[in-house]
């Protein structure tokens, strides 16, 4: 009799649970991931999942006249540093045919999902390993910070003297030049995941020469602003590769990692607000995907500074005029400048 | 009601067509066996404040593991080890109660955990996340063996010391004049919950294996009476839960550990409501405080 109890409840417990789940079928956002899935399944290109909208991007670029259908697990807007998989994003890797990563610690949250994918013997392609990449704490603002106090260490390349945990900075994809060193490599796994060489190595070549009129263009954008302004203060530390390659300095950031996940301290806003106030910095960069309350709060202490939002991280939504690399690379450096005008 | 229309899309074909998800489920599973178990006692032991203080007193081992590159089972079964000494030590040293010592120590062990991430400024703090919530979409052989150990363990070890559990959780005198050494015994059950809490990292992660280790037995233990039949019903009642939280996250994409872990507090919440449905009906009334436990007359 308790038995019969005990499975009735059971049994009762089991269908109220199922359907609340079924409550929301139909209002589950389809996900990009969901369309290309089985619109490249009818097709007969490869599937290729590259984990943020940039590498998405520049991979269709590689892949050029749909080569290759391309789609993102991170959406627009999302933070590649926290993204968390969920089973249907591990399904959509474990069914690529090729997979795109930054890599260089970039996906955080993602990184066991694409080692258990890559186990299953699915190809990964870790462009941030294929090009000559900064230490992670290149940006030195750290020590440029304390270098006001103790006058040792003010060098603005922060190469020697650090020791770095073994971790790169792996937000490349912010020097154009970079993002082409990475374009044979991708290449190279969309071959091996079938698509005709030839075709591919042409569309490498139109894609590199835009890569390079990008970079010509983003010059004479930078030349516009004298060498002294050009001094960056950030939320976290993401543009140490913008900096290398068009003459910045990063003088500092709120959140003094390249971890969107760190956190910041007292001491460290006190010293970067007297930066900001010795420097005469007029803005502070934050990221349209990260909290900007620390910044925000910097910026309304120090007074006189504007904080602006850039996408650090994402392409923009479709028709938003950053959905692709070019464009986004364009206005983001442009925002820049314009900032720092 | 596609999971009614058409159960075999639902409910089967996601785990016949993926190898992730089998093991996923292989994980959860596991999960559940061990949780299950040792949560038994700890529901009946009123342990749950103490459970929940050792899932996040662990912290700061795992994280002093993975700054010096140890494993991670070993950093943090130290730092539970560390924390159940702590609390011991508050209690023989004070007049305070135990929630207070056990409160004291579990915001100092979360919030050293996060002062010791806090300074690893170059490097990624990521893996801390996942600790926290688990990526049941990573599990692989070693993770899936490593939990099989431990629910192994916990199977084992929950039988070995069910006879001094049972004894010392209804009448500590009793225990003690039967040699069955309470404090040992509380000892190794606290071990338990730690290689339950430890082992469950991966596929739910520690913020909310807490769910797994306390809504099934609770639940169980509202319609079974004696320890190993509660045991069972909170196996299969975490089952349920687990295997509908799998599904839901797979078809509607929302976070696997959390699902499963609502799923584990949606199914208490039936259960207590049909319970308590059926004590009006046969108008037995509401539970008085005393009635929650298992009466030893059934249990012995």
């Amino acid at each position: 009799m308790k038995r019969m109890y005990v499975s009735a409840v059971a049994a009762a417990a089991v269908l109220a649970l199922s359907a609340c789940g079924s409550d929301s079928d139909g209002d589950a956002a389809p996900t990009a991931t969901d369309d290309g899935v089985t619109g490249s399944e009818s097709g007969n290109v490869p599937s290729v999942i590259a984990t943020t909208t940039i590498w998405a991007d520049v991979t269709r670029e590689v892949a050029c006249d749909g080569l290759a259908e391309v789609d993102t697990i991170i959406p627009a807007g999302g933070d590649p540093h926290s993204f968390e998989p969920s089973l249907r994003d591990r399904e959509a890797l474990g069914d690529a045919a090729l997979v795109v990563a930054n890599g260089l610690g970039l996906e955080e949250s993602l990184e066991d999902t694409i080692d258990a994918v890559e186990a299953e013997g699915v190809t990964i392609v870790r462009v941030g390993e294929s090009i000559d990449p900064l230490p992670a704490d290149a940006s030195g603002d750290d020590d440029d910070q304390k270098g006001d106090d103790d006058h040792e260490d003010t060098g603005d390349d922060g190469d020697g003297g650090h020791d770095d945990h073994g971790s790169e900075d792996p937000h490349i994809w912010f020097d154009p030049t970079r993002v082409a060193a990475t374009l044979p490599v991708i290449a190279d796994g969309l071959a091996a995941a079938g698509v005709d060489r030839s075709a591919l190595d042409a569309c490498v070549t139109d894609y590199s020469e835009r890569l390079e009129r990008l970079d010509a263009e983003l010059q004479d954008t930078v030349a516009t602003l004298p060498i002294e302004r050009r001094l960056l203060i950030t939320n976290h530390d993401s543009l140490s590769y913008f900096a290398d390659r068009y003459d910045f300095e990063v003088v500092g950031s709120v959140i003094p990692s390249p971890s969107s996940l760190a956190a910041t301290n007292p001491g460290d806003l006190e010293e970067l607000a007297t930066l900001i106030a010795d420097t005469g910095v007029p803005a502070i960069f934050a990221e349209t995907q990260h909290s900007s309350d620390d910044t925000d709060a910097l910026a309304a202490r120090v007074g006189d500074v504007e904080v602006v939002t850039l996408q650090t991280g994402t392409l923009g939504e479709p028709d938003s005029g950053t959905a692709d690399y070019v464009d986004w690379m364009t206005v983001t450096t442009q925002t820049i400048v314009d900032a720092l005008s | 009601m596609e999971f009614l229309t058409d159960p075999w899309t639902w409910w089967i074909a996601p785990f016949a067509d993926n190898a992730f998800m089998r093991d996923a489920l292989v994980a959860a599973l596991l999960t559940v066996l061990t949780t299950s178990v040792v949560g038994t006692w700890v529901v009946l032991r009123g342990m749950s404040f103490l459970g929940d203080a050792l899932a996040h007193g662990v912290l700061p081992g795992i994280a002093i593991a993975f700054i010096i590159g140890v494993d991670t089972s070993i950093g943090a079964l130290l730092a539970a080890g560390a924390m159940v000494a702590g609390i011991a030590a508050i209690r023989r040293h004070s007049p305070l109660p135990e929630d207070t010592s056990i409160g004291v120590l579990f915001v100092g062990f979360l919030a050293l955990a996060v002062v010791i991430m806090s300074t690893q400024q170059a490097s990624y703090v990521g893996d801390l996340n996942r600790f926290l919530f688990g990526s049941i979409t990573g599990v692989d052989d070693a993770d899936l063996a490593r939990q099989a150990i431990a629910a192994a363990i916990a199977v084992v070890g929950v039988i070995v010391l069910y006879r001094a559990l049972l004894v010392m959780t209804f009448d500590v005198t009793l225990a003690q004049m039967l040699g069955l050494r309470p404090g040992l015994t509380q000892a190794a059950l606290l071990v338990l919950v730690a290689i339950s809490i430890v082992a469950s990292f991966q596929s739910v992660g520690n913020l909310l294996v807490f769910a797994f280790l306390v809504a099934p037995p609770a639940a169980a233990s509202l319609v079974a009476r004696r320890v190993p039949m509660i045991m069972v019903v909170s196996v299969a009642f975490g089952t349920t839960a687990a295997v509908i939280g799998i599904l839901i996250s797979y078809h509607h994409d929302s976070a696997t550990s959390a699902t499963m872990a609502l799923c584990s507090v949606v199914l208490f919440f039936i259960v207590l409501t049909l319970v308590a449905v059926r004590r009006s009906v046969s108008g037995r009334g509401r539970f008085t405080a005393s009635t929650t436990r298992p009466e030893p007359t059934h249990t012995a």
